[in-house]
């Protein structure tokens, strides 16, 4: 591990990724949450994205961050429940699956290579449906202004402290 | 008494999949499956849209190759215009797809693939990964990182956005390019020369390292198939298909791509979701063949750009002039990059490419329409039907992965065959028939990911279906 490890970049941004696959119905709620966020002056400054998957160089723009906010489909969340838990960097390994980085991979790449890594803070909705389709269930559709309250919420508890 | 081997699903390929191992009553590998357990359903939902739509639709198939189905799909809907992009307009789509393959590419080498070469495939899972690697050579990871971010900003700067970018429609490109945008790119084009290189030079390097992989991992005959220029060289965006046999010899050459359905056959298996292509000439299952990085090279004369035809004529020394082993998919990925990279350059230097003449326009011309490129992982080839509405009533996705699934099936056969023995799972066996699969870094990218939904599982089955054994990591 690089000696000068940071803990982000206290004066960078915040940086939501809302990310999943919007053509598997309620895998979508990661982009609908970051379309939700965007424009919300509760966010004002924040770079707000919204990504199929996450992918190996995000760790960069991470390492540059004050805070990381991802929102994502979790299946260990009943339909439509909304989580919050923070990710302590260097708590995963890392190790990689598919085509996407895991979230403890993405903070542990940004720690070796650019020697920062942001608080985490991972938000869940649990799915109803994971079928072909292009729109969110019913109770995940009714979740995703709850998502969007509680990034509001996190990242204004970040800019407080 | 014989027996399965499940290894289920494989992990760091895209999607959902896992591999059966069928052992006889001596424990001997009889058979191997690679099945796709996931559903494809986007040829289904394209049903009633309008064709207009299918461009920025298909590019939500993925997330990493969405300019692949982009391309295609437009060029689909060109065929259904009945209309030629503008010089301009054609020139500007292919740097975006170049864009792609140089970040899918990266990926597939740096992201996927690069913890096997470094750590030897038989390492700890817990260091063979990308955060290992930044670990022991920073400066891999960092190139491999460079070469994501520049691709990607590519196909953001031109495409509108990064995942699922709409800047390529139907007729050319919404945009034009500007001075400043191209200097931009321009200014990454040493950065990203540099780092292939880079990669190329240790991959030579290490190379021995993985004699015995390069003879195992795939190593058979079979054909080879891609898009090649006027010239013959390698054209990742039009022109011809070429399919060459195991010598080397054309099988086929000057093919229209319009006229790709009298050629490729679709076979269904009972066992996986994805379909299989095949030859026609040769039948199914006989006609197998290969797409990606490795058909490009073997079926081309050239790369067509100086320093990827330095390091072709290389590749082509070390490994012969048509290569048979799957397991040299990573070093002709590293050449297709730089060849990537020099093409990029040269057309934003071209004088007609700030034109300002992008988009051809027309209307619903035909009810039929087929677009084919390249995609990072091979030929890639769109069809659709519509009426006179230009409503889709039919459409069909030849995908690259399907292109590989009968050469995939064989490769992992002969992995298993040479290193399972018994009935008992190793993690040096399971480590090599996941890479041999990575070698074609086959994309399934229907897959939803949601949070805590994978992870490696293996299991032995007996006959019946019970389970006789079973680890995961």
């Amino acid at each position: 591990m690089p000696a000068a490890t940071r803990a982000g970049s206290p004066s960078g941004p915040v940086l939501v990724v809302g990310y999943g696959n919007p053509l598997r119905s309620d895998d979508g709620v990661g982009p609908a949450v970051a379309a939700r966020l965007a424009g919300d002056p509760r966010l004002a400054g924040a770079d707000i994205r919204s990504a199929h998957q996450l992918t190996p160089e995000l760790a960069y723009d991470a390492s540059r961050a004050s805070l990381l906010v991802l929102v994502d489909a979790g299946v260990e969340e009943p339909p439509g429940e909304v989580s919050v838990r923070r990710l302590e960097p260097g708590t995963g390994a890392g190790a990689a699956w598919t085509h996407h980085v895991d979230p403890a991979g993405i903070i542990g790449l940004a720690r070796e290579l650019y020697g920062a890594a942001p608080p985490v803070v991972m938000i869940s909705i649990g799915p109803a449906s994971l079928e072909v389709g292009e729109d969110l269930s019913e109770v995940v559709a009714s979740a995703v202004g709850r998502a969007a309250d509680l990034v509001a919420t996190v990242v204004e508890a970040h800019r407080r402290a | 008494m014989s027996q399965t081997i499940t290894i289920d699903p494989v992990t760091r390929i895209e999607g959902h999949s896992k591999i059966t191992i069928q052992l006889d009553d001596r424990g001997e590998v009889v058979d191997a499956h690679f099945h796709v357990t996931q559903f494809r359903g986007f040829e289904r939902i394209t049903q009633g849209r309008p064709v207009h739509e299918m461009p920025a639709l298909m590019a939500r198939i993925c997330g990493i190759c969405p300019v692949s189905h982009l391309v295609a799909s437009s060029k689909a809907v060109d065929d259904i215009m009945a209309v030629e992009p503008t010089p301009t307009g054609a020139d500007l789509r292919r740097i975006i797809n170049l864009g792609q393959i140089v970040q899918s590419n990266a990926l597939s080498f740096f992201h996927l693939s690069s913890p096997d070469l470094l750590f030897g495939f038989d390492a700890d899972p817990a260091i063979r990964n990308i955060v290992g690697v930044a670990r022991a050579n920073p400066q891999l990871a960092k190139d491999g990182i460079g070469l994501r971010k520049w691709g990607q900003q590519i196909i953001e700067w031109l495409g509108g956005k990064r995942i699922h970018p709409t800047g390529i429609v139907p007729g050319g490109v919404d945009f034009q390019l500007t001075v400043e945008l191209r200097d931009r790119i321009l200014a990454g084009v040493p950065e990203a020369l540099a780092a292939t290189e880079r990669a190329i030079a240790w991959y030579k390097q290490d190379m021995i390292r993985w004699e015995e992989e390069a003879s195992t991992f795939g190593n058979f005959r079979s054909a080879f198939m891609g898009l090649v220029d006027r010239d013959g060289n390698v054209d990742h965006y039009g022109g011809w298909i070429r399919v060459v046999d195991a010598d080397g010899h054309f099988l086929a050459d000057k093919i229209d791509p319009k006229t790709f359905n009298d050629y490729i056959g679709e076979a269904v298996e009972p066992w996986s979701y994805l379909k299989t292509t095949y030859w026609k000439p040769m039948g199914y299952p006989d006609g197998i063949y290969r797409v990606g990085p490795l058909a490009r090279l073997n079926v081309a004369e050239r790369c067509g750009t100086p320093r990827a035809d330095e390091e072709l004529e290389k590749f082509r020394w070390r490994v012969g002039r048509v290569a048979g082993s799957s397991f040299h998919y990573h070093y002709a990925r590293l050449i297709d990059t730089l060849n990537a990279i020099e093409k990029i350059e040269e057309l934003l230097k071209g004088p007609e490419i700030l034109g300002k003449h992008t988009r051809s326009i027309a209307g619903i011309n035909r009810n039929e329409g087929i677009g084919v490129s390249e995609a990072p992982r091979g030929t890639l080839m769109h069809h659709y039907k519509v009426d006179d509405d230009g409503l889709v009533v039919w459409a069909n996705l030849v995908i690259a992965t399907g292109h590989n699934n009968a050469a995939m099936n064989r490769a992992v056969l002969q992995v298993a065959r040479k290193h399972v023995k018994g009935d008992r799972l190793e993690e040096s066996m399971l480590n090599r028939v996941e890479a041999v699969i990575r070698c074609y870094d086959p994309c399934l990218s229907c897959s939803t990911h949601a949070l805590g939904q994978m992870a490696l599982k293996v299991q032995l089955l007996a006959p019946d279906g019970h389970v006789l054994g079973e680890i995961a990591r």
